[in-house]
């Protein structure tokens, strides 16, 4: 069904390791080959995080708690995860799509997007592409398989990599894409949780060319502007590029509110909330910031931003919050405010900063953090909150879709 | 109000009070001197509201008043008048324009009243004390390339001056601190300021202090409280918040047990450094400083740009030691080096070390190595 790829404005490919986590310790350890298995923390409050494919016919999968997964599957083994093995692992997969193409982004550990735009002269057309593809990925990691879908759009490579999952090859056509999607249901939709769902399902649309029907400004009274979003996806559209050499710039978080704020009290708490987020992203991907930098959405859309640069750079949310609470400040605009967003930019690896300090008093902050994040990593991200957080939980839902992926929340 | 007064005069009172008005302001009358005709004198106030600065200078006065003209644009004018002319200042009866005329030269200033001029009453001074303009620039001179500019760690802009015993004796002791690195320089304690608070005196204070004390030999009358001080010597009388914070205790970060000793010639060593340095990037790669006996090596390697070393005999017999630095934190702190030869005191490569002159013990520096 192919035609040469030089015919495709766009080759994008999503790549898309299978159970990667569970696969690695089936690969390790040959015993457990063939056997439901559950990678995660051995206690009723961890969450599992990845469920071998032998697992998955019991209904268990990432992010179930392992108490309720062991209920439905009680026979499966269950791995306590080896992160340093996967981040090996990773990065001999991704060495493999660098020979491939010089712009991969890659997603989290599993999970990356290749841009091969006019390569069909080295690695032919798509089919043959994607099976050379998965053949180096086997090749180099020993035995790992790997589901590839490959179009015209970040977005639509997506839905195609996860189409024949284990092992898949899912080949669509730019000029097919919008046809391919139609009969599929609306959670394909990339950004559309349970809630989205059912606001979708309770407007009458069910599939997703339904949504591609629909009037995109209908879209937009019923769904606010992430409706215009979900018919542009609908209509397989999706102007992203592959972020190429992706050293995430920023890491930021931001929501869009429930309800619209002007109180500094209230906007500090999430602000406050946020730069909890932050600093665990940064931990988690050894960055520290130099740049603060608070953005503020007024009710009338009008985007306000105000930043800082700090001259140590930190990865330690207390130190981010007192800098986002100064920085709020600044800001004349009296609200009241959509969105409240915190962003940590201007980058630097951990090992690569290097100046000491003489009075190192982020240290103690930074040891309560980390020891968070352990919590958080054990028994799940709502294993702790802070009080000040859970009166308002409810009522902020974060709307900003582009984060998607639990591993992949950089800011764009 | 009228008067009459000699350019240069005027100028050079212009000049030192214009120098605290912003240049961009949201309160209106901030971007104002205010000008009051009293007496056998001028008086010109400018403030950014964190600090005053009042100068006075001889004027023929026809007529006491006082109104507020732009600063920057009355200071343009008077630069522009020719060298030793007489100003003519006046205020019309309707008062909403400043004339000024010298020579053929005329201008009509728009003005605001003075009575919305802020005033920033300094309320009771509880020590007072002259010091030598020579001391005060000296404290002010060794330490202020070390005070951050750090928002969060706002404490710590601002030169923190203070009484300290050493070897028994009282001093004067002013610290500054980035907490990359740290300088401490003390002077004798002038008579009357036994007993004063540790203040913080704000960075902008300082550095317009050490630019009006330029050319005075005088001493400097100091007043100050817990959030105040001023300074007066000439014609001129300085009024400024002081940073209301508590300054850290410098003193535990200060090594004490460092028994590496470098002994080495200040400027070829702060030419090296400057040379190696240049490979460094802008972010402040680290000069790397490897200790043997006899001698000391500089290298610097940036992946971008290349490698560059350089190796000086130095007076060194400690164990081998290899440590990073901050190139432009090198070059600042050797810069303040007066003797010939430079003492750097040594641990390990992650504890401070301390900087000093090998003949002036008066002044300290601390400096916190980088990871190489």
């Amino acid at each position: 069904m192919a035609r040469d790829v030089s015919d495709w404005p766009k080759t994008i490919v999503h790549a898309d390791m299978d159970a990667f986590y569970a696969a690695i310790e089936q690969l390790d350890d040959p015993s457990l080959r063939g056997k439901p298995i559950l990678v995660g923390p051995n206690s009723d409050r961890g969450v599992v995080l990845t469920a071998s494919y032998e697992a998955r016919p019991y209904r268990v999968g990432s992010a179930m708690a392992m108490a309720k997964a062991r209920r439905r599957c009680p026979d499966a083994v269950i791995v306590p995860p080896r992160f340093d093995r996967y981040t090996e692992v990773s990065k001999s997969i991704m060495g493999v799509f660098a020979d491939f193409s010089p712009h991969v982004e890659a997603i989290s550990l599993d999970e990356a997007f290749l841009d091969l735009t006019g390569t069909n002269h080295l690695f032919g057309r798509p089919r043959e592409l994607g099976t050379k593809l998965k053949d180096a990925v086997r090749e180099a990691t020993g035995g790992l398989t790997v589901s590839v879908g490959i179009s015209g759009t970040k977005y639509v490579a997506k839905v195609a990599s996860d189409y024949r999952k284990p092992d898949g090859l899912t080949i669509v056509p730019p000029e097919e894409a919008q046809g391919w999607l139609a009969p599929m249901p609306v959670t394909r939709l990339w950004g559309v949780g349970p809630k989205t769902e059912k606001r979708l399902h309770a407007i009458g649309l069910e599939t997703i060319g339904q949504v591609a029907a629909a009037d995109p400004d209908w879209l937009s009274d019923k769904l606010g502007r992430v409706g215009q979003h979900f018919h542009a996806l609908a209509c397989a559209q999706d102007p992203r590029r592959v972020e190429g050499q992706r050293r995430s710039k920023s890491i930021g978080s931001e929501r869009t509110l429930g309800q619209d704020v002007s109180d500094r009290e209230e906007i500090r708490r999430y602000l406050r909330r946020s730069a909890d987020e932050i600093g665990r992203r940064l931990r988690r991907k050894r960055y520290l910031a130099y740049g603060v930098r608070v953005k503020l959405k007024t009710a009338g859309f009008q985007i306000l931003t105000r930043q800082h640069r700090r001259r140590q750079p930190t990865d330690v949310a207390d130190a981010l919050y007192e800098d986002a609470s100064l920085i709020l400040n600044n800001f004349d605009h009296p609200g009241p405010f959509r969105l409240v967003g915190l962003a940590a930019y201007d980058l630097v690896r951990q090992e690569q900063t290097d100046q000491a300090d003489l009075f190192s008093a982020p240290q103690r902050p930074r040891k309560l953090e980390t020891a968070i994040d352990d919590l958080k990593e054990r028994f799940g991200p709502n294993v702790l909150r802070r009080a000040t957080d859970l009166r308002k939980a409810r009522q902020t839902p974060n709307l900003d879709f582009l984060h998607d992926d639990e591993e992949d929340d950089d800011e764009k | 109000m009228r008067l009459i007064i000699e350019r240069n005069a005027l100028l050079k009172a212009l000049s030192h009070v214009t120098s605290v008005v912003e240049r961009r302001n949201t309160i209106p009358i901030l971007s104002n001197v205010l000008v009051a005709a009293t007496g056998k004198s001028v008086k010109l106030t400018a403030t950014d509201l964190d600090i005053e600065v009042i100068e006075t200078a001889p004027a023929d006065v026809s007529q006491e008043g006082s109104t507020t003209v732009s600063a920057h644009m009355f200071y343009d004018i008077v630069r522009k008048l020719a060298d030793g002319a007489q100003v003519e200042l006046s205020l019309g009866p309707d008062e909403g324009r400043m004339a000024l005329t010298s020579g053929p030269a005329k201008f009509a200033l728009q003005v605001l009243p003075p009575n919305d001029f802020p005033d920033l009453s300094a309320g009771d001074m509880s020590h007072a004390f002259e010091i030598s303009a020579a001391d005060l620039k000296r404290l002010i001179d060794k330490t202020r390339f070390a005070i951050s500019t750090e928002e969060t760690r706002y404490y710590l802009n601002g030169i923190y001056l203070h009484t300290a015993e050493t070897d028994g004796t009282e001093m004067m002791r002013a610290v500054a601190t980035d907490g990359h690195r740290l300088a401490q320089i003390e002077v004798d304690l002038p008579k009357g300021a036994e007993g004063m608070p540790g203040i913080i005196v704000p960075r902008k204070t300082v550095l317009e202090v050490y630019k009006l004390l330029e050319d005075t030999e005088a001493s400097v009358k100091v007043e100050l409280s817990t959030s105040k001080i001023r300074f007066s010597f000439g014609d001129v009388v300085l009024t400024s918040q002081l940073i209301d914070g508590t300054f850290p205790d410098y003193g535990r970060v200060i090594p004490h047990g460092n028994d590496k000793i470098l002994s080495i010639p200040s400027a070829s060593f702060a030419e090296a450094v400057d040379r190696v340095s240049t490979l460094s990037s802008d972010k402040g790669r680290a000069v790397k400083l490897r200790l043997g006996e006899g001698k000391l090596t500089l290298s610097v390697n940036n992946p971008d740009s290349g490698s560059a070393t350089e190796e000086l005999s130095a007076a060194y017999d400690a164990d081998d030691l290899e440590i990073g630095f901050n190139a432009r934190y090198l070059l600042d702190i050797t810069s303040q080096l007066e003797s010939d030869d430079a003492e750097f005191l040594l641990s390990d490569p992650g504890s401070p070390t301390i900087v000093r002159d090998t003949s002036d013990k008066a002044a300290l520096y601390v400096l916190m190595p980088m990871r190489v």
